[in-house]
């Protein structure tokens, strides 16, 4: 369990973690998502104790991770890919690693084949590619064989193969018990890996919940409706926060009304309904919704049509 | 690369018992610092240099008259050789020091390392431990085999008398100020975290500020004898040595005595050393 408490990071003027508080939980996957420099990496390196926090706690089981009589094997991290001396094999990065807590070499063995590595183990870290150097990261950080995980966009860089391998393999460690806490900025895979959300942006938590509701809240209710008095029902419908479109003579798209409330509303108009369709968004246009404030990093220029439109909606339901 | 293994369910739990302590953190710094190739180049450099240079310096001192040399006691001129060659040869070693640290904030595996030890002091001083065991042992051999070679072919012209405690004193003075500078060199990459700079500091302070301290300019000689080149290198020669030596001060200057010396450099260690415990016990990593 990761739990954060008011955290802040200040780097001079710049706010990159602002009074942040969420729990971690343990048995389930728990994704942190959010785009480039909305404080991801500073609030992990946090947690690890590599950055002092300006204000606030953040603690892993109940306790600093600096106070820990054996951390490696209370907290794994793989926080950025090559945090190794590139002279160095991997191999012997491991053992270094390992003997810090007297993890004998049948461990750093194990995590070598574990994670694939077992053909360069003995070449140098310099020559390695990002998906090598992502492998030998997680290894470190599965070398303790710890009871929580943290990965800082552990498929960076991976293959397909090594994409589904890191899936499967947090996946497989949450079952166990284990606390794991996963950071990316791609929403599509935070949708197949993770079972909780947490959304932040520019330093804020924007979002904190499962990922089935974080979709939900996130994604404007769409409903499609056929009827043959579309005219009139689309005239019944509309209010403040409704929209309704028409695509062709007699279907209709309500945006901002839940299917219950649209069902009602026509019985109570007397009107004939033949279709009534909840359509749900993808987390891709959840998370777009929910950051469009809070992007650090915007193109001047935005591409015409790159909001989300609600039309996109109807099949990229996941 | 293939794997999609499934994740190997832990066997007998090997890392059960594992934890942290600072006899593991001195065998991983262990494991570091012989598992990069900088390691096995500089000692070997260090090695050769020291080696060569006592036998060779021996030979020149041959040839050209031993009473022509430094002031002191003609008897302790076959210390000379030692002197130089730790003064030449310790560059290697300062190289590798400096590295031995700066090399992990230039690759950021200081952030593994911290990870592994977030208390973070411990692997300064683990480090420090590994580096200064490993180079008292080596400039030790260096110099053993080079007094070993000196005695074997010039002991006619340059009797090295084992059995005078000066002499002994002033042999292992030599090791022990090549050990220290190479620590200083280290303690400032702790804190300047840059190799370029950390390097540059130490040789700037060991050969060029003493070229620069020959002005006969008053503070500037009062200081002199304080450079940690100078203070230092005291205990790498006897007592006559380093009292003929004071003969050439301008009067007014304080006179050092070998352990005096040696102090001042471990006094600028110290400092060092504490300003590089200090930020890294502060600073983010």
């Amino acid at each position: 369990m990761i739990e954060a408490q008011g955290l802040t990071k200040r780097y001079g003027e710049k706010v990159a973690v602002d009074g942040i508080s969420f729990t971690v939980q343990p048995g389930k996957v728990t994704g942190f998502l959010g785009p480039n420099g909305a404080g991801k990496s500073t609030t992990m390196r946090m947690i690890m104790g590599l950055d002092r926090p300006t204000k606030g706690t953040v603690t892993v089981n109940g306790a600093a991770y600096a106070s820990f009589r054996s951390p490696l094997t209370e907290v794994g991290a793989l926080l950025e890919a090559k945090a190794v001396h590139t002279g160095r094999s991997a191999r012997n990065h491991l053992r270094a690693l390992a003997a810090t807590h007297g993890i004998p070499n049948k461990r750093v063995d194990e995590v070598i084949e574990m994670t694939g590595l077992t053909a360069v183990a003995k070449r140098r870290v310099g020559g390695f590619s990002l998906g090598m150097g992502q492998r030998l990261g997680i290894a470190s950080a599965l070398l303790g064989d710890p009871r929580t995980l943290i990965l800082d966009e552990p498929v960076n860089g991976l293959d397909p193969e090594g994409v589904l391998w890191v899936r499967n393999l947090v996946k497989f460690l949450a079952s166990e018990g284990r606390t794991i806490f996963l950071s990316s900025h791609l929403m599509t895979e935070m949708a197949l890996t993770a079972d909780h959300l947490i959304v932040i942006g520019r330093g804020h938590i924007i979002a904190d919940g499962p990922v089935d509701q974080i979709i939900a809240q996130g994604t404007k209710a769409t409903v499609r409706v056929r009827s043959p008095h579309a005219d009139q029902l689309a005239a019944a419908l509309v209010g403040p926060d409704v929209v309704v479109t028409t695509k062709e003579p007699g279907l209709l798209e309500v945006f901002g009304s839940t299917a219950e409330q649209i069902g009602d509303a026509a019985a109570a108009a007397r009107l004939t309904l033949h279709e009534l369709t909840p359509l749900s968004g993808s987390l891709e246009e959840a998370y777009m919704s929910l950051t469009a404030d809070e992007v650090e990093y915007r193109s001047d220029s935005p591409v015409p049509g790159s909001e989300p439109a609600p039309g996109l909606t109807e099949e990229v339901a996941r | 690369m293939s794997t999609v293994t499934a994740p190997a369910p832990t066997q007998a739990k090997p890392v059960a018992k594992a934890h942290l302590s600072f006899p593991h953190l001195l065998r991983s710094e262990w494991i570091k610092f012989w598992t990069v190739r900088s390691t096995a180049w500089s000692l070997s450099i260090f090695f050769v240099v020291t080696v060569a240079l006592i036998v060779l310096i021996s030979l020149a001192l041959k040839n050209a008259g031993v009473g022509d040399g430094p002031p002191g006691p003609v008897e302790d001129r076959v210390l000379g050789p030692y002197t130089v060659a730790a003064q030449l040869g310790q560059i290697a070693l300062v190289v590798l020091a400096a590295l031995a640290i700066t090399g992990e904030y230039s690759t950021g595996m200081i952030r593994s390392s911290l990870t592994a030890a977030p208390r973070r002091t411990p692997v300064i001083w683990a480090k420090f431990l590994v580096l200064g065991g490993v180079f008292f042992v080596v400039a030790l051999a260096a110099n053993l085999l080079g007094a070993v070679l000196q005695q074997a072919f010039f002991s006619d012209d340059l009797k090295l008398d084992l059995g005078d405690p000066q002499i002994q004193r002033a042999l292992f003075g030599t090791v022990l100020y090549t050990t220290t500078i190479a620590l200083l060199s280290f303690a400032l990459g702790a804190l300047v975290r840059h190799s370029a700079a950390a390097i540059a500091i130490v040789l700037g302070a060991l050969l060029v500020l003493p070229l620069l301290f020959q002005i006969p300019w008053k503070p500037l000689q009062e200081i002199q004898p304080f450079l940690p080149g100078v203070a230092g290198s005291n205990i790498t020669q006897t007592d006559a040595q380093v009292e003929a030596g004071w003969d050439s001060f301008p009067p007014g200057v304080a006179h050092l005595t070998a352990w005096e010396g040696y102090a001042v450099l471990l006094a600028y260690l110290a400092v060092v050393l504490v300003g590089a415990l200090v930020r890294i016990k502060k600073s983010d990593a």
